[in-house]
């Protein structure tokens, strides 16, 4: 309850504090990490591989909306679809293997899908991605106003939340987690383990999905980054520094992520560089997240008081 | 041969240290910036494909010391931002110190121009390098198989705690392993500066194939390396002459077709 109301003063109060479009970027991203959660935190997936299934629901419903002037809800609807369909195929190739070939496999799939948009410039538009995303307007509301764009992307993000807290609570959640804590007895009492891993990764990829396409609306772009590694990279980051395995740890670590990544982004063109620091960082002292960072500050500041 | 010799040194660290190694393609690329500025200092190639290798296994040796070592007790997931960032950082030095635009590097004067071999005409510098690679894999597998440290480095990958137990420093065998798989990636690096130039992306797109290499051969599998390096190198070779755009998706193509006929592998360890 108390988290609830956190989150709704949050949304409200984020659009006087920034931009609309930062804060509509935020709850993007923190969908895409509930996606990544649900494979990361709860079944203990480590999937290098998530922007395959985000950029590919962004370039297909970029595409409808461009030339087949489809609206937000369809698009939003092929997004979804196109995410699971695609976490359907990855997926079923990466959950026959475990560990390390499991990360190795989701990332070289990854390669796959990037590599197919960088050449396929007549449709993606290669390294310049893709361009002149409209946004269509909903119910008469016209949501080029980044204002009313921000209110579609909380509704959205918060009937996310929402799903994705029924999920994680039902007996397909418990499933998840009883395969994360011990893969070999969850099999002994009857749950075939491969196949609810994969189901993990079409929800993932559905959530992914979504979130692909709210990016795309948002920046009017699918930009080519959009399913590369890097993006896969900083999901993972994103999730485990707000704490992987709690169902709001991805939301604080979207908020951390992109206020680091913007605020990164104007001091100097090579950020990136900064980024890799700020990950090897919090890698090498800060293993707990935020949570655990801002209790050993606290611990420190008494000792010193 | 040089899909061969990434994956073998990306397959030695992964299999020895347990850790995944998204900072491999980054080591690779360093390589080959090495080479070029070495050669630009010394202006001697053959000194440059000496020095350039041990530069980057120092660097490796500085990674593993400063870094990864306190991460074994860690997570995959932690290990990977690691050395994720690592990756960022390193490709972004590169950006920083050698320019955004790519290089295009000359082989030595000795190895210019091609080779007449009666039914096709083939450059030397190829050869040379085809050569050098399986000179350099013959030398790992002699390593491997031959000598009492390689031995110990087998057993490192197949049982960890047994091997610290019988009293063999595991630590130092994690550096060492860490030191040759970064000296593998940086002659491969250095290798192939002449054959395709330097761009800063390079290191990511080899990343991905030394990847797909470990996925079908297998963990600290040195025949299975081969036998994958060759298969994608010769698929990409046969694809790129009827259909360039597609060469590089087609060597993800080849590892997800072989893994749905085969999910375990090649070879099928573990």
């Amino acid at each position: 309850m108390r988290a609830a109301v956190l989150i709704l003063a949050s949304i409200c109060v984020l659009p006087l504090i920034v931009r609309p479009a930062i804060a509509s970027e935020i709850w993007i991203f923190a969908i895409f990490g509930l996606g990544l959660n649900l494979l990361l935190g709860y079944t203990g997936l480590l999937s290098f591989g998530q922007s395959t299934f985000f950029g590919s629901a962004a370039y297909v419903a970029g595409y409808l909306l461009k030339y087949y002037g489809i609206g937000v809800f369809a698009a939003l609807g092929v997004g979804v679809g196109i995410g699971a369909v695609s976490a359907l195929l990855v997926g079923y190739l990466c959950v026959q293997r475990s560990g390390l070939y499991f990360i190795m496999l989701t990332f070289a799939l990854n390669q796959l899908f990037y590599f197919i948009a960088y050449q396929w410039t007549s449709v993606t538009g290669g390294e310049d991605g893709m361009p002149g995303i409209p946004r269509p307007a909903l119910f008469g509301v016209d949501l080029r106003d980044p204002l009313h764009y921000y209110v579609l992307v909380s509704a959205i993000f918060l009937l996310s939340l929402w799903l994705m807290k029924r999920i994680v609570e039902s007996p397909l959640g418990r499933i998840l987690q009883a395969i994360r804590e011990n893969e070999v007895r969850a099999e002994a009492v009857g749950y075939h383990a491969p196949r609810f891993k994969l189901l993990a990764f079409v929800l993932g990829g559905a959530f992914s999905g979504a979130a692909g396409v709210l990016y795309a609306m948002l920046f009017g772009i699918v930009p080519l980054e959009s399913i590369g590694f890097v993006f896969s990279g900083n999901v993972v980051f994103a999730t485990l520094i707000g704490g992987s395995g709690s169902l709001y740890g991805p939301i604080i670590g979207s908020f951390v992520f992109i206020w680091l990544s913007e605020s990164m982004s104007v001091m100097w063109a090579r950020w990136p560089l900064l980024l890799g620091v700020a990950f090897v960082i919090v890698v090498l002292f800060f293993r707990g997240g935020v949570v655990e960072a801002w209790s050993r500050v606290w611990r420190y500041s008494k000792r010193t008081a | 041969m040089l899909y061969a010799l990434m994956g073998l040194g990306l397959s030695l660290i992964t299999g020895v240290l347990n850790i995944p190694n998204f900072a491999h393609g980054a080591l690779f690329a360093i390589g080959a910036y090495f080479l070029v500025s070495v050669v630009g200092v010394l202006g001697n190639f053959w000194l440059g494909l000496l020095v350039a290798p041990i530069g980057v296994a120092v660097l490796g040796l500085v990674i593993e010391y400063a870094g990864i070592r306190r991460l074994y007790a860690a997570g995959h997931d932690y290990q990977l931002l690691f050395t994720f960032g690592l990756a960022l950082i390193l490709n972004e030095l590169i950006i920083v110190i050698w320019g955004p635009v790519g290089i295009s590097h000359l082989p030595p004067a000795l190895l210019r121009g091609g080779l007449d071999l009666g039914f096709t005409f083939y450059p030397k510098y190829r050869l040379f390098v085809m050569a050098m690679a399986g000179l350099l894999v013959v030398a790992t597998w002699l390593f491997l198989e031959k000598t009492r440290y390689g031995a110990i480095m087998r057993a490192g990958i197949e049982n960890k705690e047994m091997v610290s137990l019988l009293g063999i420093d595991i630590h130092r065998l994690f550096t060492v392993a860490f030191a040759l798989g970064a000296y593998l990636a940086g002659i491969a690096g250095a290798l192939t500066a002449p054959i395709r130039g330097l761009s800063p992306g390079m290191g990511v797109d080899m990343l991905g194939i030394a990847f797909v290499v470990v996925a079908l051969g297998g963990l600290g599998n040195l025949l299975g390396a081969i036998a994958a390096g060759l298969l994608i190198g010769i698929a990409q070779a046969v694809v790129a002459a009827y259909w360039t755009e597609a060469s590089t998706a087609v060597i993800f193509a080849v590892m997800a077709l072989v893994l749905l006929v085969r999910p375990q592998g090649m070879f099928g360890i573990r």
